[in-house]
């Protein structure tokens, strides 16, 4: 099993250690972590090998969403999911983010550790590893039938 | 229900934050806080801020072109400290970096909260980045007296209040 590096985009720092702690006793699969503070640190240390995003959205200098966007521009990247971790929970910035920002799935802050398990599942396999070319709609219409459940 | 039934652009002769907004406020921290610790806290009718505090205050407005909603979250020192446990899983120190840092990243979610339950009655509206402010003796004054409302919640970790501004995103000539 090899390890999945995962890009944690946060400008809190106890919010990038709550989701590693939180992916870590899951068990899912074998991580190395690359953090960054915010959208533009992240570009920064965006690269071929990162293969999920665990994305935050309000932060300084450059938002989530603006980093998101930024990534899908580069191109050749659909194959990499980007999870939005965010407090933003109104209908509209769900929207915003899967639609326009080019994200996958959306999980609202406190999370819980089922909730990340369940986005998780379309991307790793039972045996901890990385599954190429997911169904990344799943996420979205996912997200859209829980909120409208919610409502 | 829209913002302009309850709330008008011009908001010289508003003395009250209406009704609808401190309901859905109430109800936001009362979800988010419980969906931090597990438990939720209580209201406590009639609980304003008196004497001076010690601990520590997020501070995060819920905006749109029109209107500016503020919101104080006021902290003491030992809630401050059992919300650590339960966020961090440690309690983290109280003069810490971490804990701005949390309280920041508390605000902003009970931020996000209001500004989806808000958003159900008329205000639509984007959150900003949350700052903080640590110390002793604190006390939060208003001096341009914007409608203001302050609440009081007791939770499984203590108590805390959330102190609430409401302003006219720009000022008009």
């Amino acid at each position: 099993m090899s390890k999945i590096k995962a890009l944690v985009v946060d400008d809190s720092k106890i919010m990038r250690s709550a989701v590693k702690r939180t992916l870590d006793q899951l068990m899912l699969a074998d991580f190395e972590y690359t953090e960054a503070i915010d959208g533009e640190d992240a570009l920064e240390k965006f690269s071929d090998e990162i293969q999920i995003i665990f994305l935050d959205w309000n932060m300084p200098r450059m938002t989530g969403v603006e980093f998101s966007k930024a990534v899908r521009q580069k191109g050749n990247t659909e194959h990499i999911p980007i999870i939005m971790i965010t407090a933003e929970k109104s209908m509209g910035k769900v929207d915003t983010a899967l639609n326009e920002g080019g994200a996958n799935a959306y999980v609202t802050k406190p999370f819980t550790a089922d909730q990340v398990s369940s986005v998780l599942s379309r991307y790793i396999d039972k045996d901890g590893n990385f599954i190429t070319g997911a169904d990344d709609q799943s996420g979205k219409k996912s997200f859209f039938k829980d909120m409208l459940n919610f409502k | 229900m829209t913002m302009t039934e309850i709330l008008p652009v011009d908001l010289s002769d508003v003395r009250e934050i209406p009704g609808e907004i401190i309901d859905s406020v109430r109800q936001s921290v009362e979800v988010t806080f419980e969906s931090i610790s597990g438990s939720r806290p209580g209201f406590v009718e009639s609980g304003g801020q008196d004497a001076p505090m010690n601990g520590i205050i997020g501070h995060i407005t819920v905006f749109n072109s029109q209107h500016t909603l503020t919101l104080m979250v006021a902290i003491p020192r030992e809630t401050a400290l059992s919300l650590s446990e339960v966020f961090c899983g440690m309690e983290i120190p109280f003069e810490s970096d971490d804990m701005g840092d949390l309280v920041g990243e508390v605000s902003n979610i009970l931020a996000g909260e209001v500004a989806a339950n808000a958003e159900q009655v008329g205000f639509a509206g984007q959150s900003s980045l949350p700052t903080v402010t640590r110390g002793s003796d604190l006390k939060l004054f208003l001096p341009n007296k914007p409608p203001t409302a302050q609440m009081r919640f007791e939770g499984s970790g203590g108590g805390f209040w959330v102190n609430l501004a409401l302003c006219e995103s720009r000022r008009r000539k």
